[in-house]
């Protein structure tokens, strides 16, 4: 089991776009996939029309193996489960920080669903917190979707920096561009100035795309139904980048 | 959560299966059905796919195959016309035919009208809750349908409700591909090769024999069409192990009938397998294309392709013969007067033997048989002559034959247990005399054939060379393992069952030493 995380310490860079879509792609090259939504917004179980765990707090996903299991409900797709996000998770850090070896908690409780997955994407919150640190141990790679702004940069490189002081490995980060519009000129500048720092950066980018806008509407991975959209098969490349260097086979 | 696999013994009424759903869930079922389809069911002679729970149909270029084992629908494209698992381009139901069987055909076994429907159970935000598929199958006026629902992780309650109301109106729990069988009224082939034998211990023997020789003359005629049709080599295979029953029952049952009527049968149907020899042969050679192919150089595989044409052609020839005489009058009034022989008013003399208990009669013949292979066996060495080698097949052979037709009066699961424990050896033993075989029909063509051949002689001839030394080699490696599987059979515990099982009064004299 490939535990691969999605994460960014800024909002609003298309973060669960990417989870869903990413799961999407894995689960459809036959890899039995687990979508596990950390965020407590929810969203990614909005797009796929799975309601709220009520049953599964915050101590269960740790604690209780079975409640934790229990609270895994399978997509509208083959290969495809959710475990969707409750809204006691924002209490996760307070939680976490009162249990023993709190930073190596998340590991222990995905252990209960190594069997029976090939995959397991985390879909993050976008804070560095003592979750996300959970997060940064546990998994075996973790994509950072980063758009070619200033601001989005700057996120990205203290993310960086962060791991580089607290000794986590730096190569597990796999950035890549999100939202590009190669019509802007400071899209493209970013994109080439950040290519020579950042050897790791994935070949593939996702374009800003109306198509996956529309998620919220069609409620569903972008790929269900603009299969013929550049930015829904950028996914799919992506996918492909990701399964080659986290050695998924 | 297991998947609800049913057969609903009428069509499907949509409507009334929304009703059944419980209100409060807030329900509703998206439901997808196919255009009407005529379609082909099919299965094996032998009727393999109904006794591993299996439904297949053919409709146009498509197949389609229901496990009723654990509720899966999978389906390929397919030509229209095929016969052998082999035939088909790869896919899933390629696949589970080859782990049902490569040698048998599957042939149509009814025509039946088939749709196909897929159900989503939604929940209020269009979510899907439990998945089912339903597969209509009609027959003349008769109308059933068998499908399955399929569990979505974290849904338990959609599945149960789902179940509930298809139990409601009125699907049922169905593992059994007969039952759907018998409500469509599709007719049934109930063939074995291994007919069970109601045999009483306290009869006299001959009355057992004639049931036994009965049962295999049956079995072997329930083949003729299709050996005569040439549906695939199982019937012939078949055919010819029902006779050769037929005669190791008047060999191994010594003085039951009388010498003369004895020999004369033995005879009799020593000719009628006879003339299905070489076909067998060619069957056998045909079957093994392949392996032979990886068996020789590639230098060698040009000559090995011509030959291989030239024993497909043979076959044609030899099949089209005993299609003949099969079908001919001559045969069917021979093994009509055959079969009369071996029915309850059997006109023939009761041998000297004939009238001894049939318990008694099998503790000897086992006994003493066995106590022939272990002779010949424990005699064995790296220099042991090959003709005793064979000496030991034919023995162990009539062992097992023997043990087998006398099953029924034995405990079921001890006299399996040795059956079993002797498998290994035969199987050995059986290679061994195949690869001898094998060499032989190749020196005949060795020695008589070549001039068909003309121009390429040649190459035929060394491909021939180079196969011979590797059947060679291989028999050579099955005559060294004989040893030891003759070794592995006979431990204490296999002494001891045969000891317990088969000792008599009469038997202790003979085979008493043998047995310690």
């Amino acid at each position: 089991m490939k535990i691969i995380a999605c994460y960014s310490n800024k909002g609003g860079v298309g973060k669960t776009a990417t989870s869903v879509n990413l799961a999407y792609a894995s689960a459809m090259k036959g890899r039995s996939t687990l979508l596990c939504d950390l965020d407590p917004q929810g969203a990614s179980g909005f797009y796929f029309r799975v309601k709220p765990s009520k049953k599964l707090q915050n101590k269960a996903f740790f604690k209780d193996v079975k409640g934790f299991l229990e609270a895994i409900r399978a997509s509208d797709f083959d290969n495809l489960d959710l475990l969707p996000a409750n809204l006691t998770y924002r209490d996760f850090d307070i939680f976490l920080s009162r249990m023993k070896n709190s930073r190596s908690r998340l590991k222990k409780a995905l252990r209960e669903v190594n069997s029976d997955y090939d995959v397991v994407i985390l879909d993050c919150p976008p804070n560095i917190s003592l979750l996300s640190e959970n997060v940064f141990k546990t998994a075996d790679k973790i994509v950072v979707p980063v758009i070619p702004t200033t601001l989005s940069v700057r996120t990205f490189e203290q993310l960086n920096d962060f791991f580089k002081e607290n000794d986590y490995q730096r190569k597990k980060l796999m950035p890549f561009f999100s939202m590009v519009q190669k019509s802007k000129k400071l899209h493209n500048e970013t994109m080439i100035a950040l290519r020579k720092n950042y050897k790791s950066l994935l070949k593939n980018y996702i374009p800003f795309s109306s198509e996956i806008e529309k998620m919220g509407i069609h409620r569903a991975p972008v790929l269900t139904y603009a299969g013929k959209d550049f930015a829904a098969n950028a996914y799919g490349k992506i996918w492909n980048e990701i399964e080659a260097q986290a050695k998924i086979t | 959560m297991e998947p609800f696999t049913y057969f609903l013994p009428s069509a499907l009424n949509q409507k009334r299966l929304l009703k059944k759903l419980p209100s409060a869930a807030q329900y509703r079922i998206s439901f997808e059905t196919s255009e009407k389809w005529q379609g082909l069911l099919l299965d094996t002679f032998d009727e393999k796919m109904l006794h591993a729970g299996k439904l297949l149909f053919q409709v146009e270029e498509r197949l389609l195959c229901l496990d009723l084992q654990n509720g899966q629908l999978i389906e390929q494209l397919s030509p229209e016309k095929w016969s052998f698992a082999g035939d088909l381009p790869d896919g899933p139901v390629k696949d589970l035919l080859n782990q049902i069987s490569t040698l048998r055909a599957f042939l149509p076994m009814a025509e039946v009208g088939l749709s196909l429907l897929h159900g989503l159970l939604l929940d209020e935000e269009e979510k899907t809750r439990a998945r089912f598929y339903h597969l209509s199958i009609e027959r003349g006026r008769k109308s059933a349908g068998v499908g399955s629902t399929q569990y979505l992780r974290g849904y338990d309650q959609a599945q149960v409700d789902l179940r509930r109301s298809l139990e409601k109106i009125g699907a049922v729990s169905c593992q059994d591909v007969g039952q759907v069988y018998d409500f469509l009224k599709i007719k049934r082939e109930k063939y074995t090769s291994k007919p069970t034998l109601l045999l009483h211990p306290d009869a006299p023997v001959k009355e057992n024999a004639i049931i036994i020789i009965n049962a295999f003359m049956k079995t072997a005629r329930r083949n003729e069409s299709g050996v005569v049709a040439d549906y695939d080599t199982e019937f012939l295979h078949d055919y010819r192990v029902s006779l050769r029953k037929v005669r190791s029952v008047l060999s191994l049952f010594k003085g039951v009938f009388s010498a003369e009527d004895t020999t004369r049968l033995k005879q009799d149907f020593a000719s009628l397998m006879q003339k299905t020899n070489t076909l067998r042969d060619l069957d056998v050679y045909l079957l093994n294309k392949e392996q032979y192919f990886e068996l020789v150089p590639a230098t060698t595989h040009e000559g090995l392709n011509i030959l291989f044409a030239y024993f497909a052609g043979e076959r044609k020839k030899e099949q089209s013969l005993v299609g003949k005489v099969i079908q001919s009058k001559i045969y069917l009034k021979e093994i009509g007067r055959l079969e009369k022989l071996f029915t309850k008013s059997s006109a023939l003399p009761v041998g000297q033997r004939g009238e001894e208990n049939s318990l008694a009669f099998a503790c000897t013949s086992v006994l003493k048989r066995y106590g022939k292979v272990c002779k010949i066996a424990r005699d064995i060495d790296e220099n042991t002559e090959d003709s005793v080698i064979h000496q030991l097949r034919i023995n162990c052979k009539k062992l097992r034959y023997l043990m087998e037709f006398f099953t029924p009066l034995f405990p079921e699961n001890e006299i399996n247990t040795l059956i079993k424990a002797l498998k290994l050896l035969q199987d050995n033993l059986g290679n061994f005399n195949d690869y001898s075989v094998q060499q032989r029909f190749l020196k005949q063509v060795l020695s008589e054939k070549m001039p068909r051949f003309g121009g390429v002689e040649l190459k035929v001839a060394e491909s021939v060379g180079a196969l011979t030394a590797m059947l060679h080699r291989l028999q050579q490696k099955e005559r060294r393992q004989v040893m030891k599987n003759f070794a592995l059979f006979d431990n204490l515990d296999t002494r001891a069952t045969f000891a317990k099982l088969f000792h008599t009064e009469e038997s202790v004299d003979e085979n008493n030493s043998l047995l310690q």
